[in-house]
């Protein structure tokens, strides 16, 4: 198995390098504003534009700049390790910005993930068990309902309703959890729910869907025969076979929100990773691009390769090669 | 049942919105002024152009913020209309005689007692303004107007290595600045109120001599008002420095009082508020709504959304909160006369008469976001001497003259069957560059239509950089509606070189639109085709004979000589078709107890308002 492990830790390390080599290159062969120009006042000259092009190392060749950057994230700048450069904008470290945004962004994810299990999951088990009961026809038409609303649509629609008219919770913000847990919890929960309504919605449906194809198997019917109790029968032998495919849905969505969930963040003003990927964006920030980037793309491959190994471990057929 | 919910929620809207009748509002809710609390406001982001570095910053709401943070040897009120764009001493004891006979001298006294704030506290000499300016003189600071001053002080330049001390300023004692200039420069106090030349600590701005952008983290309050956490910063040497806490780029920007400043001193700002607390929300919506709610005293920068306007303006107890401003800043459609069919003046008047200005307008949001602009210069910029009353393109409500552009359009080389339709394949798929937001995106419709009724086809390209576009002279981009213009200062001469000089025109971040007065050899030297036996007027000698006469003793004569200009240019060159001067719009909640706009940045006062809530900053 550790042989499996390595080598797809190799895999990982060679797709970050293709993902910020690529994100260099459109950068440069597209980009979203030229720093040196937008940094150079009123009525700038050309020796000015090129001393800012000196200052934030834009005058060297592309592939020189991406090479000091790899050697930077790999070795560490004067800032410490890894080294992420320092921002255009904010004119301070990119690894003390991520740092600070990082952990909002991870709250929000992990907080919406627990949301949409503990919603999706049941509600796609009590569905497949309870077919074409009442039960099942409402819940999967909230479902298509929540898959098709979009999240800004929501989220707006929550405020008004929750903040605004009924005055139950807090408007839009931030609160750190260590200066105040109410105020975190109340300014984290509608986040979490509208967040999660999207993904319970497929989740529930997948789960739904996955389980009735298990309950049909032979096995099941042995297990039925063999006189085990019907909460056992489902929960013991239908719901782990069945819940194989969700494990590997769950990861790549969870690791896809650790690179910003940027409407949710956006609506509630939360100043995690995905506001800050747009400010950069359209600031062309490219130190903070890239570290944006490559924290996506580590969350996103190593959830991969998580979800690979915890894979085999549910499902004993699958074997590391 | 929640889906259910929502979806009565969102009918309940959508039906709430009430009528489109807006009123503009008034400028000044005055009110009992008293000391305390909190501003407490949000902003969708800062956008600073410059990190926040006074020596480089050029971003109007920072000079906003750099009211309550710095000072300088002239200032203003900070309040509305003509009277904040007056200049008063500041940190200069007088403005009397401090200016030589032959205008080449300026010699100012500084008044005693006006420290920096924490840290520091140490009182302000002239040696400190002095390296504000020596500051501006280094290339790679990157002074956003520093052409200002490069023209103006012997010994500057803007191309210094480091600082180093100018041979046009002088400081005989710590209380004595003297400037000597290159010529006489007749705007030059208004020059010396723009945040660059405030003073500014040598021993913690040295340690972003190199580094454009980089103090900007670490202003130091010689105003009212410092940033939070500023007495915190330890500067014992440049690696002890750590960014003060108060100002977070991508979060935040708290100012509290600022405990070495002397009230005593400074009798141009009110000071009535014990901080202001400024925090980025990313949703637009939410920071009206919270001033709605009043969880937040006000807006900042953004205007209101118009769903938030009608609440406003159709609820006679709200409207009170509701304050349009003047902000100096003139709207328009340029037209580049090195492009086809723009070289021919009957066409870019013919522009003039057709666009539905009215429509315009409407789509903006109405008259409290803008007046119909029907000139250059907004009228606050030159004392009110020209308005709506001249407007060589009249047309009823100023809703465009179909038949008058046709009869203009007739008179043009591109219309050659003489039907007043541009009928030449050059006013066809014309590229017209627009932003990517409203009210521009709004707007873009009616310019496209008013533009088809006498031939000319433009395709819209909206474009979140567009001023890249439209600002690189190689781009030769024949017409764009995303430009606009507003002072630096107060003066009319802010609203003429850098628009219509000759000698202006640069390759990237150009902002003479239409290449007025381009020479030959510039074109040469830009790299650009302009079509055969182009002419481009020039107003270069009118706008030289303008800048001759002093802001200080002939102010109403200026004026009046760049009223001239104004007409001049709409007249005989018609680069522009102006079609809004801009109102700046803020709403406040019930909190804030007297409202004031500042002229001179064009938001808010920080300095100037008034709150009865009890709030504290936020750490």
């Amino acid at each position: 198995m550790w042989r499996y492990v390595v080598r797809r830790l190799l895999w990982v390390v060679l797709v970050v390098l293709i993902i910020t080599a690529l994100t260099f290159l459109i950068f440069f062969v597209m980009p979203p504003t030229d720093p040196a120009t937008t940094f150079a006042g009123k009525q700038p000259t050309p020796e000015l534009i090129a001393e800012i092009k000196h200052q934030f190392g834009l005058d060297k060749p592309v592939y020189q700049q991406y090479l000091l950057w790899l050697k930077n994230l790999v070795l560490g700048d004067e800032y410490g390790w890894p080294g992420l450069g320092f921002s255009y904008v904010t004119r301070t470290p990119v690894r003390s910005l991520l740092l600070d945004r990082l952990p909002i962004t991870i709250q929000l994810a992990v907080g919406a993930a627990l949301v949409w299990l503990c919603i999706g999951i049941p509600i796609g088990v009590i569905s497949a068990v309870k077919r074409r009961s009442a039960v099942d026809r409402v819940s999967m038409g909230a479902a298509l309902f929540f898959v098709s609303a979009p999240v800004f649509w929501l989220g707006l629609m929550a405020l008004w309703i929750f903040w605004y008219k009924l005055h139950i919770l807090p408007g839009t913000g931030y609160v750190s959890w260590t200066d105040n847990f109410g105020s975190w919890l109340s300014h984290m929960i509608l986040p979490w729910i509208v967040l999660a309504l999207l993904y319970a919605a497929f989740y529930a449906r997948m789960a739904r869907g996955n389980l009735l194809e298990t309950l049909g198997q032979d096995y099941i019917r042995t297990a039925r025969v063999k006189g085990l109790s019907e909460s056992t029968v489902i929960l013991k032998h239908g719901l782990r076979a069945s819940l194989t495919p969700l494990v590997t849905m769950f990861g790549l969505d969870l690791a896809g929100l650790i690179g910003g969930a940027v409407i949710t963040e956006t609506v509630f003003n939360l100043q995690g990773v995905g506001q800050w990927t747009v400010q950069s964006v359209f600031s062309g920030d490219l130190p903070a691009i890239l570290a944006v980037t490559i924290v996506t793309a580590l969350a996103i491959t190593l959830m991969n390769l998580f979800v690979d190994i915890v894979y085999a471990y549910l499902d004993p057929r699958v074997r590391y090669a | 049942m929640v889906g259910l919910a929502l979806a009565v929620a969102l009918v309940a809207a959508a039906c709430g919105g009430g009528n489109d009748n807006e009123n503009s509002t008034a400028t000044t809710a005055g009110g009992a002024a008293q000391k305390g609390g909190v501003y407490r406001t949000a902003i969708s982001s800062f956008g600073f152009t410059q990190g926040f570095d006074p020596t480089a910053e050029y971003l109007g709401l920072a000079f906003d913020f750099y009211g309550a943070l710095l000072r300088n040897l002239v200032s203003y009120k900070h309040v509305a209309g003509g009277e904040g764009n007056k200049l008063y001493p500041d940190l200069a004891q007088s403005l009397d005689g401090v200016k030589s006979d032959d205008g080449l001298t300026y010699t100012f006294k500084l008044k005693p007692n006006v420290k920096f704030g924490p840290p520091l506290d140490r009182a302000i000499t002239s040696k400190d303004i002095e390296y504000a300016f020596e500051r501006l003189n280094i290339a790679t600071l990157g002074a956003g107007y520093g052409t200002y001053y490069y023209e103006a002080i012997k010994g500057m330049d803007g191309k210094a290595k480091e600082a180093k001390p100018i041979s046009g300023i002088e400081t005989p004692d710590d209380q004595t600045i003297v400037f000597h200039l290159k010529q006489p420069i007749s705007d030059f106090l208004y020059r010396l109120s723009m945040a660059a030349t405030a003073p500014i600590p040598r021993e913690v701005a040295k340690c972003f001599d190199n580094k454009i952008g980089g103090y900007g983290r670490y202003v130091i309050s010689s105003g009212p008002y410092m940033l939070q956490g500023s007495d915190k910063l330890d500067t014992s040497s440049c690696s002890t420095l750590k960014p003060i806490s108060g100002y977070d780029p991508t979060k935040k920007m708290v100012m509290v009082r600022n405990p070495s400043y002397d009230q005593a001193t400074d009798d141009l700002r009110g000071n009535y508020v014990d901080g202001i607390d400024i925090q980025v929300d990313s949703n637009v919506d939410d920071i009206f709504n919270k001033v709605l709610q009043g969880t937040l005293d006000g807006s900042l920068y953004e205007p209101p959304p118009a769903t938030i306007v009608r609440q406003y303006v159709t609820d006679p107890a709200k409207k009170q909160y509701l304050h349009s401003n003047s902000g100096d800043r003139t709207w328009f459609v340029f037209m580049n006369l090195g492009t086809p069919p723009f070289d021919d003046i009957h066409v870019r008047k013919a522009a003039n008469f057709v666009m539905n200005k009215a429509g315009i307008l409407r789509a903006w949001g109405g008259t409290t976001f803008g007046q119909i602009a029907t000139h250059v210069m907004p009228p606050s910029v030159i004392n009110d001497t020209l308005g709506q009353d001249f407007d060589p393109y009249k047309s009823a409500d100023f809703a465009g003259d179909e038949a008058k552009a046709k009869e203009e359009m007739k008179q043009s080389k591109y219309d050659s069957n003489k039907d007043g339709v541009c009928d030449a394949a050059s006013c066809k798929g014309l590229i017209m560059v627009n932003r990517n937001t409203p009210p521009w995106t709004n707007a873009e419709p009616v310019v496209v239509d008013s533009l088809a009724k006498i031939g000319i086809q433009v395709k819209p390209r909206e474009l979140a950089d567009h001023y890249t576009a439209v600002q690189t002279v190689k781009n030769q981009i024949p017409i764009g509606m995303d430009t606009g213009w507003g002072k630096d200062y107060a003066d009319p001469g802010t609203f003429g070189a850098p628009l219509f000089g000759g000698p202006n025109i640069v390759p990237t971040n150009n902002s003479n639109y239409g290449l007025i007065g381009l020479t030959p050899e510039k074109q040469k030297e830009l790299g650009i085709k302009v079509p055969a036996g182009t002419t481009f007027p020039s107003v270069d000698a009118d706008l030289a004979n303008c800048n001759k006469i002093s802001v200080e003793e002939q102010a109403d004569e200026r004026t009046a000589c760049f009223v001239e200009i104004d007409k001049k240019i709409m007249t005989d060159v018609v680069p522009w078709v102006p079609f809004l001067w801009a109102q700046n719009v803020t709403t406040t909640a019930p909190s804030v107890t007297k409202y004031e706009f500042d002229q001179f940045s064009g938001y808010i006062s920080l300095t100037q308002i008034a709150v009865n809530n009890k709030a504290t900053v936020s750490s």
